[in-house]
């Protein structure tokens, strides 16, 4: 208060002012500077579905730590909101529309389930951001939707490996098919019985079941009575699963069965048990079937000391072609990331290689596991390049 | 002829897990005139319990059952106290849309303590069933059955033949008239709400190794059981129990001759038909004849 009237007072007012001016410029710059790049996910945290919704949220948020630490994305950290789809179409809907409205948001963790994708589809489009999905309907990047862009590889390369093992591997040539009457059990199936067709194979029986069926006798009296010694099935949920494998094998049905990647899950193997014991399956994620998949596998166990699930894998690598995506393009400008995502290639992730086709898909081929007394060994992976 | 018994025992097994519940629904019906939507995850938390005591905790089987139907016991005085109590003089609608919320929230409560995980619960047995010929009896299915019937045989003599059961009826029929009888109605239907949810609990714990253990177990099952019991007469107990089996058998056949896919409508188409025609249901009486 003594410099009051000191001829020195204007200057250090005004070099007290500067400092103060520098100080707010400097705080605002590092806020922007450690401001986050906000990604919008979508997941099953309840109805039934929720089992996936925690391995899907665990394997994104284990990418975004990773990201984090590596020193984030354009300077900035990535962070990740999530929002309850429920399992349900509504839910989905909701649950995207309440995070799209939030223009904050550069691009968004799809459903792993095609039936939400289809539901949130025309949502999506409006938005006109980048959404990552993991449903397996090969509609779902053919249909003039620019902005879906799949981690997982589609039910048509699911089915065509089905075929291709089941028929020339191991030999079989009746087929029965048992599938789910919802999205993914009707297209998979679909794709199956035209993969067959291509070997000059018609299934014996095509069967599908609504889900959360309680008893699933007339489906394996039907599977028993077609004479099939081979059945490939797309079933949507693991209590259905643990039920038909149960009721299959207590009818005295013993063929061989290919499945979908729900054969073997964690949770499937653990409710079915030795029902499933010696079926095979194709999984888009195991870890023996790439050094970056073993990677993922230890990472994830370390973090959430279990191992990782199908569910998990996806959105791990969804959020690190993201994080790669937004850096290559230098811009959270919607096209030039999507410009980004396309422009992936040879990049080795947990779930394969992503080389991003024209169509927005990021793999093409599955790998092939058995069911070998509970549990799950690698036999090989399977790529297409068409 | 392997093939129709097998889809017979299987109707009559998954008609039993039906009857089960309906005989929950038929009790609180019975009571207190209002429908308790509740009562499917009242077999979801006895289905929880088991895991927790049973594999979680692991305690005997056995042990872990009463443990669980005595949880089940007190749950039920407590659902009193929360869901109907409050409401005991409000007209049948609040009191239903009570119980529906009760049902949300124990399936999110148990969903938010237990995580999303379904689990799977052995049998009482360890043998898991026997075939005869081409026909697989699940032994499950036969415990399942045989203490459906037992339970209703219980439950008739319970309301025909006690004192306490003939309280109950009389408290469901007029509340007013039987509390100037002398008939303490609260502790009635506090009475009603504790054997019923014991015997949700009940139903939990036998169907947990057929259908493993998930939050949405129960709501699945209660909606067919509520078919049941409207097909066998809404708060009959013979119905309950005929209403339910029914229903499995007319399913289970119909998803193998017609259509598997619309297997969940043929309950609900002949639900629509005893609705149409017969709305009180085989062994109900009509509303006219009661009054």
């Amino acid at each position: 208060m003594g410099h009051r009237g000191n001829a020195k007072g204007p200057v250090i007012i005004k070099s007290g002012l500067f400092m103060l001016a520098a100080a707010v410029g400097l705080a605002a710059f590092a806020a922007q500077a450690a401001d986050p790049i906000k990604v919008g996910m979508v997941a099953p945290l309840t109805g039934p579905g929720a089992e996936s919704g925690r391995f899907q949220t665990q394997g994104a948020k284990l990418a975004a730590d990773e990201v984090n630490k590596a020193g984030g994305v354009l300077g900035r950290p990535l962070e990740l909101v999530i929002e309850d789809d429920q399992t349900t179409n509504p839910g989905v809907v909701l649950a995207f529309s309440k995070l799209a409205g939030n223009a904050e948001f550069v691009a968004f963790l799809g459903p792993i389930r095609s039936t939400q994708i289809h539901a949130m589809a025309p949502d999506a489009l409006r938005v006109g951001k980048p959404v990552l999905i993991g449903g397996t309907d090969p509609v779902l990047t053919h249909m003039g939707n620019p902005w879906f862009f799949r981690f997982r590889p589609h039910d048509v390369y699911s089915a065509r490996v089905i075929a291709d093992y089941g028929a020339k591997t191991l030999g079989k040539k009746k087929w029965a098919i048992v599938h789910s009457t919802d999205a993914f059990g009707t297209n998979g199936m679909k794709n199956l019985v035209e993969s067959l067709k291509g070997m000059g194979i018609e299934p014996v029986l095509v069967q599908g079941y609504p889900n959360n069926s309680q008893d699933f006798t007339p489906v394996a009296l039907a599977v028993k009575q077609s004479g099939a010694d081979v059945m490939g099935t797309y079933m949507t949920f693991e209590p259905d699963q643990g039920i038909f494998a149960k009721q299959l094998r207590q009818l005295g049905v013993t063929l061989t069965w290919v499945g979908s990647p729900t054969t073997v899950t964690t949770t499937a193997l653990k409710l079915a048990g030795p029902a499933l014991y010696g079926s095979y399956a194709v999984v888009d994620f195991n870890k023996d079937s790439s050094g970056a998949a073993k990677a993922f596998a230890a990472k994830y166990e370390a973090a959430y000391k279990s191992a990782p699930d199908i569910f998990a894998s996806w959105s791990y690598d969804a959020v690190h072609v993201l994080a790669r995506a937004i850096g290559e393009a230098k811009s959270l400008e919607p096209e030039k990331l999507r410009q980004a995502i396309l422009a992936v290639k040879g990049y080795a992730g947990a779930e394969g290689t992503y080389n991003f086709d024209h169509n927005g898909d990021g793999l093409h081929g599955y790998n092939i596991v058995k069911n070998n007394n509970g549990t799950v060994v690698f036999d090989k992976h399977i790529d297409f390049d068409d | 002829m392997g093939f129709n018994l097998q889809l017979l025992f299987t109707g009559i097994g998954v008609g039993s897990i039906y009857a089960l519940v309906a005989l929950g629904f038929a009790l609180i019906y019975r009571a207190t005139n209002v429908v308790n939507f509740a009562q499917g995850d009242f077999a979801m938390l006895g289905a929880f319990a088991m895991v927790v005591l049973a594999i979680d905790l692991e305690l005997p089987y056995w042990l872990s059952i009463l443990i669980t139907l005595a949880l089940m016991v007190g749950f039920g005085a407590l659902f009193n106290l929360a869901v109907y109590y409050p409401l005991r003089n409000r007209s049948f609608l609040p009191v239903i849309i009570s119980t529906i919320g009760a049902s949300i929230l124990l399936e999110n409560g148990v969903l938010a303590a237990y995580g999303p995980r379904p689990q799977s619960l052995d049998s009482i047995f360890a043998v898991p069933g026997f075939s005869v010929g081409d026909v697989f009896f699940d032994s499950q299915y036969i415990v399942i059955l045989v203490v459906a019937v037992v339970m209703v045989v219980v439950q008739y003599l319970f309301f025909e033949r006690t004192l306490t059961g003939k309280k109950m009826q009389a408290t469901s029929q007029d509340k007013e008239m039987a509390s100037l009888l002398g008939i303490p109605v609260i502790w009635m239907i506090m009475l009603t709400f504790m054997y019923s949810a014991m015997l949700g609990g009940l139903a939990g714990i036998l169907v947990a190794p057929v259908l493993f253990v998930t939050v949405g177990m129960g709501s699945s099952i209660a909606l067919k059981a509520f078919a049941a019991s409207i097909i066998g007469g809404f708060g009959d107990v013979t119905g309950a129990i005929v209403g339910g089996l029914a229903l499995g058998v007319i399913e289970t056949f119909g998803a193998a001759y017609v259509s598997v896919p619309y297997k969940d409508a043929f309950a609900f188409l002949v639900l629509f038909g005893f609705l149409l025609v017969r709305p009180q249901g085989i062994f109900g009486e009509r509303i006219s004849e009661k009054a």
